[in-house]
């Protein structure tokens, strides 16, 4: 069998509303009771198996923690796991997304600090209304589609959100 | 030296008795090693009462001599003493050329890629060096602690790679060490300093050592200390502001660039010196041969400003890689002899905005908080309820090589561990049986940028067109920071997997004649060795057994099961009082076999049990 339920490791219920504090309480005390440091004088056999639990502990954690990550993984769940790359049929956004390119390519081009930090607060509000918008509809199967539409435009702009980090890099140059 | 203590068969040690661990900063420049005792973590002295050790070791035709003696040779013997050896450790030969000095060594290359120094005892590797260092505290504390040591905790700096890790722990094997875990320094000193003052909230550690530099940022929580990113540069420190005062003294004085080993290390002295005594002074006298000059402490921060720049700079990322904002750091606790220089500690105050803490002695800070581990991880319990837990990142990301010469991240930089991932990857030609996979850190996305840990090959993929097979990759990186990768061709299950030796690491050929030959050295033999680490293997597990046992045997075992395994413990404790390495051996492995359920069952319970306090706790709420 494969691993378990990332939400059931935590004691909760699948759902895309997580209070972020909770989960991360909850982390450190289950990190307390399998991390490998607990049996550094055990048997080899038990220090495997924490580096084992320990290994999934991590990866669970870090799916639940990110929005994008968290959204795909509910889907995956419930359904056909999502293929990577699939061609967006969502031209609405598209060009929402040249839009977000072109300015991020000009804010490059006359390293504006203060631009830099506006463009991240609009990239925020952006990616918390999609996250209201995938909390709303993920749980209807009818509405599977208009979810999978939110997973990819969410994982865009976790992309994007990436790319502001390494302009960031280099305008600190 | 001290003898051993051997326990009457079938009785276990005393329960109150400590075990002897012990925490090792190996240092650049110096070296320390450091103990809880009477509840309190302070460094070991040696016999003199000095704590710090040099981290320097000079080769003569029949001995070797390590610290103070060997660094004030240096000049006089500079072939056969070697300083800073830490900057060689799991670097290339052409790695060496570019740390951008000239090192007064002759360098061989060996079987692996790693640079050999050549000295009147013959090739040396940085790994034989570094033993060195190890054996000398080894020895110091078993001498002090008046027992053998159940094992160590090593300190390594948080930007340390695959291989400079690696590098380390085969330095303590050498050395007859027991390492129970490799441990960045950054966090070791957070360890230190969160349990003195009780911190909670977001600290950021500025380590500049005399050859490394760390940046980590940590969220301290009820004993457990998160890392949040770590940051910096393996070839940064003290020994640089060293170098660029020594070429200011070249200019200034107009000498060749071109200097013999002994002048250049005599400068460096002189450079050094100038260093020191500008943390006090605002300008010093510089005497170099027949020249004689005037360095101000103006000029001195000004030839270290690039350097500081760019520790900076590594800072700034670190925050952001966080998720945070420089103004939540609520601390800025300063580590390592180089934050001595003011210039360092004033820029570090600015960028944060605060005064950095320097309470904690930092060139102690880092021992103090790794013997401290060491004594969690022996089993030595502290007070229920302040139980410590670090949490780790890995400092650079792990990849592979795709087409293109491109670098695959399959996990990236601070990411916590212990961690596994695995991705899929398939061929590219029709018919293809074969793969390299080419194990890559750093992160930059060319190959060539990026640093090659390992390659490998997994054969005898049954031929499919282009595309159709599926190689499942898996690397997992343990709770030291070290990697181990495994591929599957996943309709066949043909298997390749290796235990990352890095390119730059020592071979296992070299490893086992430096083991030879460090047994040679102690005048022990090769078989009574074997039979005394099969014993305390033996006296290990059993020990370990019994306090499982003892824990949950009667809640998670059935009768039988409880039977067979006290049976197969008798058997081994019998045969450890023997002289049968193998026969201790196959019962080791038994033994293991036989406990395999019932770790499992404990394992699934204590996640049980946390969850259960969790929601207990909350109810209370």
């Amino acid at each position: 069998m494969g691993s378990p339920c990332h939400f059931a490791l935590f004691g909760l219920q699948p759902d895309f509303r997580v209070d972020l504090a909770q989960l991360a309480a909850r982390y450190r005390e289950l990190a307390k009771a399998v991390h490998p440091d607990r049996f550094a004088h055990a048997s080899e056999r038990e220090q495997r198996l924490a580096l084992e639990q320990s290994a999934q502990l991590n990866e669970a954690y870090q799916t639940l923690r990110s929005a994008p990550r968290r959204a795909l993984y509910l889907l995956s769940l419930s359904g056909e796991a999502l293929p990577l790359e699939a061609t967006v049929q969502d031209p609405e956004f598209l060009l929402q997304q040249m839009h977000w390119r072109e300015e991020l390519e000009e804010l490059q081009d006359s390293a504006d600090l203060d631009g830099v930090a506006a463009f991240k607060q609009r990239l925020k509000g952006a990616q918390n209304e999609l996250d209201e918008r995938f909390a709303e509809c993920w749980n209807d199967p009818a509405r599977r589609e208009e979810a999978e539409r939110l997973v990819r435009r969410m994982q865009f702009l976790d992309k994007l959100a990436h790319e502001v980090r390494i302009l960031e890099e280099r305008l600190d140059d | 030296m001290a003898l051993l203590q051997i326990a009457e068969p079938g009785q276990s040690p005393k329960p109150h008795q400590r075990r002897l661990a012990v925490g090792i900063d190996l240092g650049t420049t110096n070296s320390l090693v450091a103990a809880v005792r009477s509840g309190l973590a302070e460094p070991l002295p040696d016999a003199e009462g000095r704590v710090i050790l040099p981290s320097a070791v000079r080769y003569h035709a029949d001995r070797v001599e390590v610290g103070q003696a060997a660094k004030a040779a240096a000049a006089s013997d500079p072939l056969n003493t070697v300083l800073s050896v830490k900057r060689l450790m799991g670097r290339g030969v052409e790695d060496v050329s570019h740390l951008g000095e000239h090192l007064p060594y002759r360098f061989v290359e060996g079987e692996s890629h790693m640079p050999f120094i050549q000295t009147v005892q013959g090739p040396k590797s940085p790994v034989e060096v570094s033993a060195e260092i190890l054996r000398v505290l080894r020895e110091r504390a078993e001498a002090t602690l008046g027992g053998e040591l159940v094992g160590a905790v090593i300190t390594v700096p948080a930007y340390f790679d695959d291989a400079q890790r690696q590098a380390t722990k085969d330095a303590a094997r050498l050395a007859g060490l027991n390492v129970l875990r490799l441990l960045n320094e950054p966090t070791a000193a957070a360890v230190a300093y969160g349990l003195d003052q009780q911190a909670e909230g977001v600290v950021a550690i500025y380590d500049l050592g005399g050859g490394t530099f760390d940046i980590s940022i940590l969220r301290l929580t009820r004993g457990v200390f998160e890392v949040l990113a770590t940051g910096g540069d393996s070839a940064l420190g003290g020994d640089d502001f060293d170098h660029a005062v020594a070429a200011w003294i070249i200019d200034q004085a107009g000498l060749s660039r071109d200097l013999d080993p002994a002048a250049q290390r005599q400068l460096l002295q002189a450079a050094c010196a100038a260093k020191e005594a500008l943390t006090n002074a605002d300008s010093v006298e510089v005497v170099h041969g027949d020249w004689r000059g005037t360095l101000s402490r103006d000029i001195f921060d000004a030839l270290i400003e690039p350097m500081l720049a760019r520790s900076l700079k590594a800072c700034r990322r670190a925050v952001r890689d966080a998720g945070i904002e420089l103004e939540e750091v609520e601390a800025v606790v300063m580590v390592g002899g180089s934050t001595r220089v003011p210039r360092v500690r004033e820029a570090v105050g600015e960028l944060f905005g605060r005064t950095p803490l320097t309470d904690i002695d930092p060139d102690q800070v880092v021992a103090i908080g790794a013997a401290i581990q060491a004594d969690t991880l022996a089993g030595n319990k502290r007070g229920a309820g302040d139980e410590l837990l670090l949490l780790d990142v890995i400092p650079l990301s792990l990849g592979l090589e795709t087409m293109g010469g491109l670098m695959e991240k399959i996990i990236p930089r601070n990411t916590t561990i212990p961690v596994a991932r695995a991705q899929d990857f398939t061929t590219y030609k029709d018919g293809q049986t074969a793969m390299m996979i080419h194990v890559l850190q750093g992160e930059r996305e060319l190959v060539s940028d990026c640093r090659s840990l390992a390659r490998f090959e997994l054969r005898g993929i049954p031929p499919m067109v282009a595309g159709a097979a599926k190689i499942r990759v898996t690397f997992q990186v343990d709770a030291d920071g070290l990697l181990s990768v495994s591929a599957r061709e996943l309709s066949s299950g043909v298997e390749a997997s290796i235990q990352v030796k890095p390119s730059y690491g020592l071979t296992d050929g070299e490893i086992a004649r430096m083991l030879q030959d460090s047994f040679q050295h102690a005048g022990g033999d090769k078989a009574a060795r074997a039979l005394r680490e099969q014993q305390v293997e033996a006296q290990r597990l059993l020990e370990a057994v019994q306090s499982a046992l003892d824990a949950d045997g009667e809640r998670l075992l059935g009768e039988d099961e409880r039977l067979a395994i006290l049976a197969a413990m008798d058997e081994l404790r019998a045969l450890a009082a023997g002289e049968d390495a193998h026969a201790i051996e196959r019962q080791i492995k038994r033994l293991t076999q036989i406990t395999d359920a019932f770790a499992a069952r404990r394992m699934d319970a204590s996640i049980k049990a946390a969850l259960a306090g969790r929601r207990l706790n909350e109810l209370e709420e």
